[in-house]
């Protein structure tokens, strides 16, 4: 089976075979692999000794070694196809989505609909745990939606503003 | 003070707190063989202090104005529960002298300082004119009472920067800092509005701003016998919005001619409003060492242990034993601390995106442990944060022979901390632990606002860390579709030689 897996915005393909070896980037490699409990697992590798606790959500393959958070896909063949033609890797392309993290009250929108934002720019204040909170655009692009508005109060996960990507100036 | 009150009996506490502190109180009352009654909203039945006391009393919906701070529901549950004695913990009524005052009048043991102290330490203003009475240094600044028009005449004279204050506030509400005169009047009325609509009261006045000033506090404990003495300090100035994150004992800033001082300042301020139990002095100290006392909490701080590491004493089980109308254990000063200890706040707040809370189901969770390691949590694996209260979810604290030690425990068991589920703020205390500031003991209270960045001290991923992880990440998804699809089934097992992916036989058990 062969799998295309990103970490941290790196990519390996990884194969593993039917009698369980492993081919990483086409190196083959020896690697014990042991589930020790839900979520806890250990790996020993070229002599070396790693606790791992993996998990699942939303589509993310969470990896905490260490103290260490990795979070990454991990697509197989035909999931890697769809994916290429549906052009949907591509991180900064299309449109993404500011999603409430937690019930809470909208205090503020301090932006509008076409308005140009900047990574990092301010664009909901949302009130919860009786703090205010300002959710930023993870990116550069342009407002396309406003779902909500200021006074209203809003369920956890639900999409508040959408950013599509800057066009292209002429 | 009060004779008729010494050796009263106490055999069973109600904890009128939840979370991290309510676990602390319940287990001082397990070491001494008392009875505990835990409290809970809706919203936490599941909680560990409902889980860890001999009784449970609900006492309402999940808002903290439903339950937790409904006076009259906690004293109705310590009536049907017998309990004669009540902990307030650190927030909720803890700092409310009618509560405390009510407790006195149905004949429960408040176990905190008498409803005066709470009353005269509560407002800033009057807890300034309090000690200053009796010579202790405060920030220079305006009475109480002064219009606008006033304190914009007399701010000159204190000079700027200048700090406009709530004299009833907390947590960072009703103050705004002023860099130029023609900005004061704006301030003062926003703070106004800020603190009238806050806690009702619109009172404000001002200090001055110290600039690169630290917060450092003093540990007070004072028993009815008429003694009182201070366990040493804290080191307090790793915070943001006025909210700290990390504390320490002692403080690389004071020495022990300092330690003496500002020790003995904190006794006369302590004195001054005729303090019992445990408490502490808050104090601004600047680059010169000039130190000023800020305010008193009159309660357990959150940040006890550090001080319970390096003195050896249990300040619950203290308060206790002080509430009781015993002498307290401890006789004289702190001036020596043993080794040196330092609190991380593990809060439910994703560091990467401007602390915002993160609330959710802890998926698992794997205590860290071993040698000088200390945790104070109120969760647990399955356990699942509402937004209700507080983010801050547990404590870790170690210990170590010096502060070099001491800061390579905590790298040591942040890195062992497991929590996953939620966001939480393990990785900004893992890059401050590794920034220079903070291990050379460079840092003031505006640090982590004004000089710290996640990404500065955040080391790339190493090429071997990222491969690892993807190697992980692929025969852990392998698994999760191979065991979904039934694509191996139990006969179909290899036994050659092979290293077997996922090892099924112990899956499959």
């Amino acid at each position: 089976m062969k799998y295309v897996t990103t970490i941290s915005n790196k990519t390996f393909e990884i194969e593993i075979e039917r009698d369980g070896s492993l081919l990483v980037n086409g190196e083959r490699r020896v690697v014990d692999f042991l589930a020790l409990g839900p979520s806890l697992y250990s790996i020993l590798m070229d002599g070396l000794s790693h606790e791992l606790v993996i998990e699942e959500r939303d589509d993310t393959i969470e990896v905490l070694m260490r103290g260490k958070l990795y979070a990454g896909t991990v697509l197989d063949e035909r999931a890697q196809l769809m994916a290429e033609r549906s052009g949907g890797l591509l991180g900064d392309s299309g449109e993404m989505s500011i999603k409430s993290p937690m019930p809470g009250l909208v205090v503020a929108v301090p932006v509008a609909v076409g308005q140009a934002v900047e990574a990092g720019q301010t664009v909901i204040i949302l009130e919860s745990m009786k703090m205010q909170n300002e959710l930023k655009s993870p990116r550069d692009g342009v407002v396309q939606h406003i779902n909500v508005a200021a006074g209203q109060s809003v369920e956890q996960n639900k999409i508040l503003v959408t950013i599509a990507e800057l066009a292209d100036e002429e | 003070m009060v004779p008729e009150q010494s050796q009263q009996k106490i055999k069973k506490v109600l904890v009128a707190n939840r979370g991290e502190i309510a676990v602390r109180i319940i287990r001082a009352c397990r070491d001494l063989g008392i009875a505990s009654v835990a409290v809970y909203s809706e919203a936490d039945r599941a909680s560990l202090h409902v889980r860890y006391a001999d009784e449970a009393v609900n006492i309402g919906p999940p808002q903290p104005r439903e339950s937790y701070l409904r006076a009259d529901k906690l004293l109705e549950a310590a009536h049907k529960t017998g309990a004669d004695a009540i902990h307030p913990g650190y927030g909720f009524l803890s700092e409310r002298s009618y509560f405390a005052q009510a407790c006195a009048d149905e004949g429960i043991i408040f176990i905190g300082p008498p409803p005066k102290a709470i009353d005269m330490m509560g407002d800033k203003q009057s807890a300034r004119e309090t000690v200053k009475k009796a010579g202790v240094p405060v920030v220079p600044g305006t009475e109480p009472g002064m219009h606008d028009d006033d304190i914009i005449a007399r701010a000159p004279r204190i000079g700027f920067p200048l700090l406009v204050k709530a004299t009833a506030g907390g947590g960072g509400k009703g103050m705004r800092s002023v860099y130029k005169a023609e900005d004061l009047r704006e301030a003062l009325a926003s703070a106004r509005r800020e603190a009238e609509s806050a806690f009702g009261n619109g009172e404000v006045y001002v200090e001055k701003l110290l600039v690169g000033a630290r917060h450092i506090e003093f540990q007070i404990l004072a028993d009815t016998h008429g003694n009182t003495i201070h366990l040493g300090e804290r080191e307090c100035s790793i915070q943001r919005r006025h909210q700290k994150l990390v504390e320490e004992s002692p403080s690389v800033f004071v020495d022990a001619d300092l330690r003496r001082r500002m020790g003995e300042m904190a006794v006369r301020a302590a004195e001054a409003c005729g303090y019992v139990n445990a408490g502490t002095i808050e104090c601004l100290v600047d680059k010169d060492k000039n130190f000023y006392f800020l305010e008193m909490n009159t309660r357990l701080q959150v940040e006890h242990p550090v001080t319970e590491l390096v003195t050896g004493i249990d300040l619950v089980k203290e308060q206790i034993r002080i509430a009781r109308g015993r002498r307290m254990g401890p006789t004289h000063d702190f001036l020596e601390p043993t080794g040196w200890a330092i609190e991380c706040r593990i809060n439910a707040e994703d560091p990467y995106n401007n602390f915002i809370p993160s609330i959710g189901t802890i998926s698992t969770l794997t205590i860290p442990t071993g040698p000088g390691v200390r945790v104070d949590s109120g969760v647990y694996s399955g356990y699942e944060i509402t937004p209700y209260y507080d983010s801050m979810i547990a404590k870790l604290i170690v210990w170590g022979e010096d502060r070099g030690e001491a800061i390579l425990r905590m790298r040591r068991a942040l890195e062992e901390y497991v929590i996953m589920g939620v966001k939480h703020n393990i990785p900004f205390h893992q890059n401050l632990m590794n920034s220079f500031s903070f291990i050379a003991g460079m840092f003031d209270t505006k640090f982590i606002e004004e000089r710290f960045s996640m990404t500065t001290y955040e080391e790339a991923p190493q090429e071997r860390e990222l491969e690892t992880a993807a190697i992980a990440a692929t025969l852990f998804a392998h698994r999760q579709r191979q065991l979904a699809s039934q694509v191996v089934s139990r006969g179909d097992r290899d036994t050659s030689n092979w290293k077997w992916v996922g090892r099924w036989e112990r899956m499959h058990r």
